[in-house]
């Protein structure tokens, strides 16, 4: 078994010497990007652990403060479970950041409960036994890797069922949540190099497009995310402009009232 | 005990992706060549890339290119990722900034059926990632692609 070990890492360093001297036809330096339009693929839209990376690389973040593992309301509208699904997988990011166990566990087990009650279930049970697992040997690669699995096992297993709509919500909420806590950690220590993380303009309009084509959940959360995000897409959409300390506290306000009414209002 | 785990998933993928080279062409789909893409990434998982499990993925035929729009975060560092099982190809894939600028590092790769782009950005926004089926002896070729951070 030694010696099969020993073939598998030099196919891995076989892979390592692809790397070198391997560089094909020199790339163009410049390309015409209005003529790509028409080919161009949906944005894959970011983890929130990818931006809550780059923030750290900013200096110290308490994480703590920020992690939520309340169990919250039971709902049944399967729009909103999409939602909280979101925000909950989120919050998973944020607890794992945080190196706290125990907030990861019960993040586990809500992960399974909402994805049982939106149909999903099934599909979830064993990402969610591994985050377990992983938090208990506090193996937070591990869960990072699980917490990711979870939502694309959950996603894929929506859009099995042609509910690809419920899966964009549950990227929705955890974009919102994500941007909640990245807008109250650069909030409470302005920089600009923080702001700048906000820069998301074609992800913002992204979710819009997204939710614009979604007429038949007519329910004032959707509306009220909709509005909110015409809100907020002026702040974050500047140009070369650098994005004020003022906008990051109005993203942040925003956010955090849209997470609320997702997480705990029956509206 | 672990260690044996480990080999074993090892042992298994290497297994999946010997069959799928065997069977390039017969019932192969974006599924296999997101295999490819993933074996490319395997190395840099050991240098704490975090690879993402969502991806890109379809079919082109020569010479055609496809773009995809990536967020990408100052402050990073991402690698993609492209496979395809056709074997006897030649694939390609660039990062563009919003300006349609050369933004990739020139450690980027390309072998085979096998090619690979490193970004540092240098800026938060929006990126373009360009892939490309250079050569193929099939009409179709299968692509996808990973990326993975830092």
């Amino acid at each position: 078994m030694i010696l099969f070990a020993r073939h598998l890492k030099l196919g891995a360093v076989a892979m390592i010497a692809l790397s070198i001297g391997a560089r094909g036809a020199p790339a163009p330096q410049h390309i015409d990007i209005k003529q790509l339009s028409k080919k161009v693929e949906d944005v894959v839209v970011p983890l929130p652990n990818e931006v809550f990376g780059a923030l750290n690389k900013l200096g110290p973040v308490n994480w703590r403060e920020y992690v939520r593992s309340d169990k919250g309301g039971n709902f049944t509208e399967r729009p909103r479970i999409a939602l909280v699904l979101g925000t909950v997988i989120a919050d998973g990011f944020i607890a794992v950041q945080a190196e706290d166990a125990p907030a990861v566990k019960d993040i586990g087990q809500r992960v399974l409960a909402l994805a049982k009650g939106i149909g999903v279930g099934n599909s979830i049970t064993p990402h969610a036994k591994a985050i377990i697992e992983a938090a208990d040997k506090r193996r937070w690669d591990n869960v990072r890797q699980e917490l990711d699995r979870t939502q694309n096992s959950v996603q894929n297993a929506m859009n099995e069922v042609h509910d690809e709509k419920l899966s964009q919500l549950v990227s929705l909420g955890g974009w919102l949540r994500g941007t909640e806590v990245l807008t109250a950690v650069v909030s409470k220590r302005f920089s600009t190099e923080g702001a700048e993380l906000l820069h998301q303009p074609d992800l913002l309009a992204y979710f819009q497009k997204r939710l614009q084509a979604m007429p038949e959940y007519n329910m004032p959360l959707i509306q009220d995310i909709q509005g909110a995000l015409v809100e907020v897409r002026p702040l974050i959409d500047v140009g070369d402009t650098r994005i004020s300390a003022e906008s990051v506290k109005r993203i942040n306000q925003i956010t955090t009232r849209l997470d609320e009414a997702i997480v705990t209002k029956a509206r | 005990m672990e260690a044996l785990n480990k080999s074993f998933k090892l042992f298994r993928r290497t297994l999946i992706v010997a069959l799928l080279s065997a069977s390039a062409t017969v019932g192969a789909s974006v599924d296999d060549a997101q295999s490819f893409a993933l074996q490319s990434a395997e190395p840099y998982v050991k240098e704490g890339f975090q690879v993402r499990e969502d991806y890109w993925g379809g079919d082109l035929g020569v010479g055609e290119k496809k773009a995809v729009r990536q967020q990408l975060f100052k402050g990073n560092e991402y690698w993609f990722w492209l496979g395809t099982e056709v074997e006897r190809s030649k694939i390609s894939v660039h990062i563009y900034d919003a300006e349609g600028k050369l933004a990739e590092q020139p450690d980027s790769w390309e072998k085979g059926h096998f090619a690979a782009a490193h970004i540092i950005p240098k800026t938060t926004g929006s990126y373009f990632v360009i892939v490309e089926i250079e050569q193929s002896p099939e009409e179709r070729t299968h692509w996808a692609l990973v990326y993975g951070f830092r």
